[in-house]
């Protein structure tokens, strides 16, 4: 018996031992790499704003639409429940006005907050842990000197277990590493500084890195490509065909700051709101150091992959104003709804009119044979606030049934993947219930 | 200061490029022809011509026209198709309230443009897009067909006074 509880003991001591090993955390500041827009020599205040616009802290904690920058509220739809963003701006009683600089950067890096309590990971601390201190405490810095907003926390509504705070402290130990920027010496500045962008300040691996069954990013599969909230984020990997190898600098360079390629897709959804709230504010070398980085990400094929069909027979076979290579029968339900509500923008050549961001042949979202993406622009609708004109398309859930949109989805991708859509009605309800 | 060619003639404009072209249409030039409907390219009330193409102006933000031929329902007649359209139009006599016509004129006046001799198709094809709350539709149909052969179609409108009517 004795003997028993010796071992009890000694198993419980390296589970221990194990736990706060694997929870160790880098206590070194960091040093960032070059990032053009926010040099170390720029005000405080300026790099502040260019690191947190980098950063994309607007998306989560302003909900859109409102006044009230930074106030937090935002919720988002998990599998286990919905959580809401915190209030961050530097009010005293419901914000972080109290939060002292280490408070600040350890819950940034560490996902630890102020009371001593785990941050869920659907804060980025996954990422920002590789954060400099020096750029945190400019965010810091930048975020109070901002209106104070006094608006109190949403409580989560997380069902048992996943609203135990404590337990994150396991998956942290399973799943996160609080560790700062190596740069590789063997690599140009440049692309240590689009590293950087892309995996720290961006963490672009947060929604396009393929996640395990315990919902960690796989990190060998670094940006292959994920489902999130009901949409999908594309494989951003150098793969030729089913990443953006094939896309050129510039192609990937727009598409980043203007939200649109002209034959490769507009950004809707979150990733919209990506462009619109962060990457558009980057300045042409930081977006090209990007670019570099991205360039070089290992290939992969990813989960579902997509082929694109750049001449699909059916396109090929249109004009701007009229079908070719579709059946046109009355129970063509697809290809009427299509007609009377689509194609005054879209065209049947795919090509789009009234505005480039409207065309469709060669995008990933129509030769996604899930229809995915497809089927919540047109529940939703789709909107885009970069420079020059604002994007808009009007959502069509309420005006369509299950039925409608999955046979519209499914033409779409007929005639403009030249694929068979496998988009069904009980598809288009589950993701009804999703954003 | 843009410059837009309109039925033909230059308008300056000092407006932001991402005004819709509608707007300039009616509330700057004062071309109120075209009408304002859905606002979301969803009902084709809103339709003009660029360079001949259909296009909906509710949605087309002026900056990206440049000075590309912009054609409205006050000047369609000016062209064969719209002529033959409009003359149609009166021989069928399409329009009932006729707030969605303009529209429907110059969506068909493009279709046989380009399609000189639409099936029914095409005919689908091209106006699916122009939402009718009358419902029209039979007569647009036999309208657009008439202007493409020339042949009467439906009963045709009494455009004189009948004999002995007292004017």
């Amino acid at each position: 018996m004795i003997r028993f509880l010796i071992v009890v003991a000694l198993l419980l001591l390296l589970g221990v031992g194990a736990y706060f090993y694997l929870n160790r955390t880098d206590v070194s500041d960091g040093t960032a790499p070059q990032v053009v827009g926010a040099p170390p020599s720029a005000d405080v205040l300026a790099r502040g704003e260019y690191l947190a616009k980098a950063a994309d802290c607007t998306a989560c904690h302003t909900l859109p639409g409102s006044a009230k920058a930074f106030a937090g509220g935002v919720p988002f739809k998990l599998p286990f429940g919905t959580i809401y963003s915190s209030n961050i701006t530097a009010d005293e009683a419901t914000g972080i006005g109290s939060w002292s600089d280490d408070d600040f950067v350890r819950a940034v890096r560490e996902g630890v907050r102020k009371d001593g309590k785990h941050l869920y990971p659907a804060f980025p601390y996954t990422s920002y842990t590789q954060l400099s201190r020096s750029d945190v405490l400019a965010i810091k810095a930048y975020l109070f000197s901002l209106p104070k907003a006094p608006q109190a926390n949403k409580a989560n509504d997380l069902s048992f277990p996943y609203n135990q705070r404590w337990a994150m402290g396991f998956w942290n130990a399973a799943f996160f590493k609080s560790q700062r920027f190596t740069p590789d010496p063997s690599q140009s500045p440049q692309w240590n500084s689009g590293k950087y962008l892309t995996i720290a300040l961006g963490h672009c691996a947060e929604c396009h890195t393929p996640r395990n069954l315990g919902f960690g990013l796989e990190h060998g599969n670094e940006l292959a490509g994920e489902e999130l909230q009901g949409w999908r984020a594309y494989n951003i990997t150098s793969d030729p065909t089913h990443g953006i190898g094939a896309w050129s600098d510039s192609d990937i360079a727009s598409y980043l700051t203007t939200g649109h390629a002209d034959g490769r897709g507009s950004a809707s959804g979150p990733m919209a709101e990506a462009v619109e709230n962060s990457l558009r504010f980057l300045n042409s070398a930081d977006a090209a150091a990007l670019v570099t980085y991205l360039r070089t990400v290992p290939a992969h094929e990813g989960k579902d992959p997509i082929t694109i069909d750049t001449e699909a027979a059916p396109v090929m076979a249109s004009n701007q104003a009229a079908q070719g290579g579709d059946s046109a029968n009355a129970d063509n339900v697809g290809l009427h709804l299509f007609e009377g509500a689509c194609a005054s923008c879209h065209q049947w050549n795919g090509k789009g009119q009234q505005t480039p961001y409207a065309s469709l042949l060669g995008t990933r979202g129509v030769n996604d044979v899930r229809g995915t993406n497809v089927t919540q622009i047109l529940l939703h609708g789709s909107s885009l606030h970069a420079e020059g004109p604002n994007i808009f398309m009007p959502g069509f859930g309420d005006a369509y049934s299950n039925t409608e949109i999955a046979a519209l989805t499914n033409y779409v991708i007929g005639h403009f993947g030249n694929k068979q859509g496998a988009v069904t009605p009980d598809d288009v309800a589950q993701r009804r219930k999703q954003l | 200061m843009l410059s837009l060619s309109v039925n033909g003639q230059s308008y300056p404009v000092d407006v932001p490029d991402d005004m819709p072209l509608l707007w300039v249409l009616r509330d700057v030039i004062g071309l109120t022809g075209t009408k304002f409907g859905c606002g979301i390219a969803q009902c084709g009330a809103c339709t003009v011509h660029v360079d001949g193409q259909a296009v909906r102006s509710c949605v087309l933000p002026v900056g990206s026209l440049g000075n590309k031929a912009i054609t409205t329902i006050e000047a369609v007649g000016n062209t064969p198709s719209g002529q033959k359209i409009q003359q149609a139009w009166l021989d069928v006599d399409v329009v009932q309230c006729g707030y969605c016509q303009s529209g429907q004129i110059m969506s068909a006046a493009a279709l046989l443009q380009r399609t000189p001799n639409p099936n029914d198709a095409d005919i689908d094809a091209a106006m699916s897009g122009n939402i009718c709350r009358c419902g029209t539709y039979v007569r647009i149909r036999a309208a657009i067909k008439q202007a493409a052969t020339g042949r009467p179609e439906l009963l045709q409108t009494i455009v004189s006074a009948p004999e002995g009517a007292s004017s």
